[in-house]
């Protein structure tokens, strides 16, 4: 690969992070004009405390779409991982400390399953992941139906937790994501989700371990979701099967919106973590404003059409 | 029709490959058939066999559109959520005689249509991929609908949608007869047509339909079109069958669709499959819903097996075919 390439790539994926500051900067200033309480130091720490769990189960998202994958079971699985931890916890409130640790267990090995039937089946993982999804929810469904299940006031107290007065579960978020972009960036192991994901084949031929690789990006998204649910589970004190439904589609736009290409190989977590923050804000701005939620959703689907279409080009024969 | 200076593509119904496959789902049928008799006397007494059918009829006309889609090497995960905004389209018109019907389907066709054209054109002009625009395409759909409704529709239908829905002719109900139209009519234009060579070539390799003188991205926008248009109409008999409008009509077609038509061997990497055998996938379906029903098992446990069986039917497609 040439070293010009090398720089057009940088320059393109520099110019999407660029884009998405602008526009984070462009809507802080209008939600400083539109509204006085926006740019409190309230307003800005309800904001990061918001952000943990769409940013976790993005930057998971973000693992496998590197690779080359997607991960459309996502949602199902931080529902199941709450239903299980509230439940758990109801049973026993002294038993945190084991709780925690089983939950990402399962997560992780959910996420790996997926991974390994793309690999053995050789499906593709849209088929493989939303058949995990339906299998998930259904299993979880028969477990138990409606949301319940409780938290000790101590787990609880993990999503509102303060250091220094900035959120923790926003430090969590930060430190994870840097280390993640570490990781990709300066390992053997991490680099080799971009080879995998830029050309499966060149990579096998390199003598990548691809399968294991394809494995641990899909774990890794299994992983991000179980911590987004015992955020998620600290914050609402219940276990709700549905409460990840709409999760799984959202975790898709921070990273398109970061300009990771869906096609893999190109993009990286600080795009992910820009788009997290700029759909966070919108959100919220649009709350503040009162814009109602099905609005929302419009102008949702119109971030994804126009932010892929800024990435992509004109298809030629 | 004029000859093609291209080969014929394999797939069109006629190779011992798609035949055999066909053949395995008719048997994986049966014998679902056959349990679902043992289980329960009543499964294969006409009456319930023609409510089974009924209940599949709109989601068959989803799967016409949907293969179509398929056949390009997309998807469309905006089937369901068009489907309820044909619905409370529906309803727009507040209108309490049937003389509304024909203006309720023609702006339900022309609406659907320019959805088709949208997402088409994101995906074949812009490159924008399939999941991405369609998925896209549901939550704006979804959206708009909900800010017209404000969240509570309201169902003043004309009473002969209900008629169109659950009504029968000589006793054969009339959303069968329509899907069997729907199906026949699209299974001749992609089985039997020039448009239908052009679809499987652009599917099987675009750039090979490309330099003998095919248009692919005319060829895609067309099936995504298609796709839409057949949803809009599965709306438009689901919302008669249901009786009453809600935001969330064919909630789950979206995923149904696309179990169905790769459990009837239409295959995501574009280029290969069935109109008929997709329908036939959709029959599996729901006799496989059915029959969880008649054993007794939580209904919730259709959610697992539907999920077990797309994975599987995919890998089963795939080790056949390589």
């Amino acid at each position: 690969m040439s070293a010009i390439t090398v720089d057009l790539r940088r320059n393109r994926l520099l110019l999407s992070y660029l884009i998405v500051a602008v526009l984070l900067v462009l809507l802080a200033v209008a939600g400083g004009l539109l509204s006085d309480r926006f740019l409190t130091w309230r307003n800005i720490g309800n904001l990061f405390q918001q952000l943990i769990v769409l940013g976790m189960v993005s930057l998971g998202q973000t693992f496998v779409v590197l690779m080359g994958g997607i991960d459309l079971a996502i949602g199902s699985l931080v529902g199941a991982i709450t239903v299980f931890l509230a439940n758990f916890l109801e049973w026993r409130p002294d038993l945190v400390w084991l709780a925690l640790p089983l939950a990402l267990l399962a997560a992780t090995a959910v996420g790996a399953l997926n991974g390994l039937l793309t690999v053995v089946l050789r499906v593709h993982p849209l088929i493989v992941t939303l058949g995990m999804s339906s299998i998930i929810f259904g299993a979880t469904l028969m477990y138990r139906k409606e949301p319940g299940g409780s938290v000790p006031r101590a787990f609880a107290d993990i999503a509102y937790a303060k250091v220094g007065g900035i959120p923790l579960s926003a430090i969590v978020l930060v430190v994870i994501f840097a280390l993640a972009g570490l990781w990709l960036q300066r390992t053997r192991t991490g680099r080799s989700i971009y080879f995998v994901g830029g050309d499966r084949e060149a990579a096998r031929l390199n003598g990548l371990p691809v399968d294991r690789i394809v494995v641990l990006a899909y774990a890794l998204s299994g992983l991000c979701a179980g911590i987004a649910a015992i955020f998620l589970t600290a914050r609402t004190g219940v276990g709700d099967p549905r409460i990840g439904a709409a999760l799984t589609l959202q975790s898709v736009m921070p990273v398109v919106v970061g300009g990771t290409i869906l096609a893999g190989g190109r993009g990286g977590v600080l795009g992910t973590f820009l788009g997290v923050l700029l759909v966070t804000m919108l959100n919220s701005l649009l709350n503040f404003v009162n814009v109602s939620s099905y609005y929302q959703w419009v102008i949702q689907g119109l971030i994804i059409i126009i932010a892929v279409g800024i990435h992509t080009t004109r298809r030629r024969y | 029709m004029a000859p093609l200076d291209t080969p014929m593509p394999r797939s069109q119904g006629m190779s011992m490959a798609s035949v055999f496959e066909r053949y395995g789902l008719m048997i994986f049928l049966a014998v679902l058939m056959i349990v679902a008799a043992l289980a329960s006397p009543t499964f294969l007494r006409p009456a319930n066999l023609v409510n089974v059918l009924t209940i599949a009829a709109p989601l068959g006309m989803v799967v016409v559109g949907q293969t179509f889609v398929i056949l390009v090497r997309g998807l469309d995960l905006s089937v369901a959520s068009l489907m309820a905004t044909v619905a409370v389209l529906a309803t727009a018109f507040k209108a309490t005689t049937n003389e509304a019907i024909p203006m309720i389907f023609i702006a339900a066709i022309a609406l659907s249509a320019a959805v088709g054209l949208v997402n088409g054109w994101l995906v074949a002009k812009r490159n924008v991929s399939p999941f991405l625009a369609t998925l896209a395409m549901m939550i704006i759909l979804q959206g708009i609908r909900f800010a017209y409704t404000g969240g509570a529709p309201i169902s003043t239908l004309p009473p002969g949608m209900g008629f169109l829905a659950s009504g029968r002719i000589f006793g054969v109900p009339v959303n069968l007869i329509t899907l069997a139209f729907l199906a026949i009519a699209f299974g001749i234009v992609l089985h039997r047509s020039r448009l239908g060579r052009e679809i499987f070539m652009v599917g099987s390799n675009p750039k090979a339909a490309f330099l003998n003188g095919v248009a692919p991205d005319r060829v895609v926008i067309l099936c995504y079109v298609i796709c839409s248009v057949c949803a809009g109409i599965g709306g438009l008999f689901l919302l008669g069958y249901v009786g009453t409008v809600s935001n969330w009509v064919g909630q789950g077609y979206e995923l149904d669709s696309i179990v169905a038509a790769v459990m009837g061997g239409v295959a995501l990497t574009g280029g290969r499959g069935n109109i008929f055998a997709a329908l036939l996938g959709v029959a599996v379906l729901v006799v496989i819903n059915n029959l969880v029903l008649l054993l007794g098992f939580p209904i919730e446990m259709q959610l697992i097996i539907k999920g077990v069986i797309i994975i599987g039917a995919a890998a089963f497609y795939r080790t056949r075919l390589a």
